[in-house]
């Protein structure tokens, strides 16, 4: 007949007492214990709806940095009286420029790079023209040679300048099918459209005979929805060579240093070259993915103050309802100290020391706790939706999710071995807590006063 | 046996109520010595209680010394009190006391516990010492179901277990009938007589001081008078 006997006898004593107070208390905790797997429920439920966010708000703001900063600079077009193959059709073709005539746009500081591009056709000249069937039908179409600059420090920085990134603006963006996308520092290799390919009968690894020049075969790029598009992608200095075009390209690709400066850079190169010079911005990109970003900003600030806003309601009530099971367990404790006083004078004149005592009557604060703590944590494990719902409502128009795989995600959270732990823990310490005043008081009674009590 | 178990010396004890002081004892001197058997008595408000709560160490005193067993204990801390209340006084309350969530053994144990005893060993002692105030086959009934004589009884084992130097008594017969009342001050006086034991009983009863060896008159903290009594010594 240990401190625990006695502690558990004088709970069984009381029964009446102790069954309200354990229902109370463990109502209280059940609140206690569900709500925390409540509120990781939310931010589960949310984390989904803020990670697409956030990813939106990442692409966007990639999508800025890579595309938006891009200023095309050209020539403008001009018509071409066709006299080639197809003598009488006038064409529209864009004029080379030579790239050391722009030169000084590097001396734009909002500039960060410039980098020349060829798009060379010939309509001119047959050697340009194929034949090749789709559908089941033969049609003519002419090949375009694409000079790209592999050069490392461009790609690194600017990799849409790579054909076939999700990025690249310039043509089709069909993937490659076989081989590999151009890399930087390659020369004498090419990438060919599927039909262009197929017209040289040439795979990857083939080797394929360009304006008089041999290229080897990397890759090979889908027809895609665009069979119109008869692409050859090269080396700049490839290009520029078989096309005889050395020292030119068919625009400069300038980039901002920053999306704000797009507008400062455009307004620069033309007062730089006021007459001949065609700039073209992405603004509409810009624009579209300002709008894009801000607008998924303000979705994700939105979340997260309702998430925020209901974890601050939990814990406000969670905090609410310790303070009144602390202060029950007070107030019934203080009551029972009254109450055995007599009892509490006759141990002491046996000689039970005040440890024993505050030891006593902490036990029975801390198994009655815990007894509610285990009815707690089962209410609290079956009704963990019910209580959430009544105490944190969700709100319905940021995507809310409760549950994964048909289970609800806060009775999952709860079944979690740490927060059946943590509630029992909660439950003793609650217990001690609520008790340890009127175990101290019951302590310090002087044993002539407790023997006086009636 | 001359040994005084007991030694009080100028014993003051002064309570404030408020603006006024009352003081239920005043210089009071006392001995008693190992194996008596002695009644203290005197109206009520004479200072009976206050003296033997001071004694069992229960209460401070204001002044004065008190030795028992060979120890002043008017200025020990409560954490020494309580070790001389567990291991060198028993008590026995008029209103019996016992604990009502365990059992007569268990409540004559709970002292043996108190003190560090085994289990084994506080099992046995209390069941011999229930024997000795005669209660051999109610160990496992609890106070609510023992008379009060009985209930009587097991405070007295219980005042037993740990072999105390003092037994105090304070009105130990005041709940019970006139047949329990006698059969109490007989234990008692067969406790002093066979055991041996030092008994200093309160009471108001001429009838149940009549037993002791030794009774003291007390009347406004003070003793006034002293009288042999009828019962010889254990010696």
């Amino acid at each position: 007949m240990g401190i625990l006997t006695r502690a558990s006898r004088n709970i069984a004593r009381r029964k009446a007492r102790a069954l309200l107070l354990i229902v109370v208390l463990s109502l209280a905790l059940a609140v206690i214990t569900s709500l925390p797997p409540n509120i990781i429920a939310n931010q589960q439920g949310n984390q989904g709806l803020i990670d697409q966010m956030l990813g939106a708000i990442q692409s966007s703001s990639e999508r800025l940095n890579l595309t938006a900063t891009q200023i095309d600079c050209n020539l403008g077009l001009q018509f071409l009286h066709n006299q080639g193959p197809y003598k009488n059709v006038t064409m529209m073709v864009t004029p080379f420029l030579n790239i050391s005539d722009y030169a000084n746009l590097t001396s734009i500081p909002e500039i960060a790079d410039v980098i020349p591009m060829l798009l060379y056709w010939q309509p001119d000249e047959e050697n340009f023209y194929f034949n090749f069937t789709y559908n089941g039908y033969t049609y003519r179409g002419f090949m375009y040679i694409w000079g790209i600059p592999l050069e490392a420090s461009y790609l690194e920085k600017f990799p849409s300048v790579i054909p076939t990134t999700d990025t690249w603006t310039f043509s089709t963006k069909e993937n490659i099918t076989a081989g590999r996308n151009l890399e930087a520092g390659d020369r004498g290799v090419v990438v060919l459209q599927e039909f262009i390919a197929n017209y040289f009968n040439a795979s990857v690894g083939d080797t394929v005979n360009i304006l008089g020049q041999n290229f080897t075969v990397v890759g090979i790029q889908g027809t895609g929805r665009y069979p119109q598009y008869f692409d050859i992608y090269m080396n700049l200095e490839d290009a520029q060579k078989i096309t005889n075009t050395t020292g030119q390209a068919s625009k400069l690709l300038v980039f901002a240093d920053k999306v704000e400066n797009v507008d400062t850079v455009e307004n620069k190169i033309k007062e730089q070259y006021p007459e001949r010079l065609e700039v073209t911005t992405n603004k509409a990109i810009i624009n579209q993915a300002l709008e894009n970003k801000a607008e998924w900003e303000k979705n994700l600030q939105n979340t997260q103050a309702a998430v925020d806003n209901l974890k601050n309601t939990a814990i406000m009530e969670m905090g609410l309802v310790v303070v009144a099971q602390v202060a029950i367990m007070l107030f019934v404790m203080l009551y029972a100290v009254r109450e055995r006083t007599r009892e509490i004078g006759t141990l002491k004149a046996m000689g039970a020391s005040n440890s024993t005592i505050l030891g006593q009557f902490m036990l029975e604060g801390i198994i009655l706790s815990l007894i509610a703590g285990i009815i707690g944590v089962v209410i609290g494990t079956v009704g963990a939706s019910a209580i959430g719902n009544l105490l944190i409502p969700r709100p319905t128009d940021v995507g809310f999710e409760i549950s994964v795989g048909g289970q609800d995600v806060a009775i999952l959270a709860m079944t979690m071995p740490e927060f059946i732990l943590a509630g029992l823990g909660i439950a003793v310490a609650l217990g001690a807590l609520g008790s340890l005043y009127p175990a101290w008081r019951a302590a310090k009674i002087r044993p002539a006063e407790a023997m006086r009590h009636e | 046996m001359n040994e005084p178990v007991l030694k009080i010396e100028n014993l003051t004890k002064t309570f404030t109520l408020g603006k006024r002081k009352i003081q239920p004892l005043s210089n009071l001197d006392l001995e008693v010595k190992r194996g008596e058997f002695t009644a203290i008595m005197g109206p009520s408000g004479s200072g009976k209680t206050t003296l033997l709560n001071l004694i069992g160490c229960m209460d401070k005193p204001t002044d004065g010394r008190i030795v028992i067993d060979n120890m002043d204990i008017a200025r020990l801390p409560e954490s020494q009190l309580c070790k001389i209340r567990r291991d060198k006084i028993g008590f026995i309350f008029q209103n019996f006391n016992l604990l009502p969530y365990l059992n007569a053994r268990e409540n004559v144990e709970l002292a043996m516990e108190l003190a560090g005893k085994f289990k084994e060993q506080r099992k046995q002692r209390a069941k011999d010492l229930l024997a000795t105030v005669g209660l051999s086959g109610r160990e496992q009934h609890r106070p609510q179901h023992l008379s009060q004589g009985e209930q009587q009884r097991v405070a007295i084992a219980r005042a037993l277990a740990n072999d105390p130097v003092l037994i105090l008594a304070d009105e130990p017969t005041g709940n019970l009938d006139a047949a329990n009342k006698q059969e109490i001050v007989k234990l008692l006086a067969d406790l002093n007589q066979k055991q041996g034991a030092t008994i200093l009983i309160v009471t108001h009863d001429e009838k149940v001081a009549a037993h002791t060896r030794r009774m003291l008159f007390l009347k406004d903290g003070k003793i006034i008078d002293e009288k042999q009594g009828s019962k010889s010594s254990p010696s």
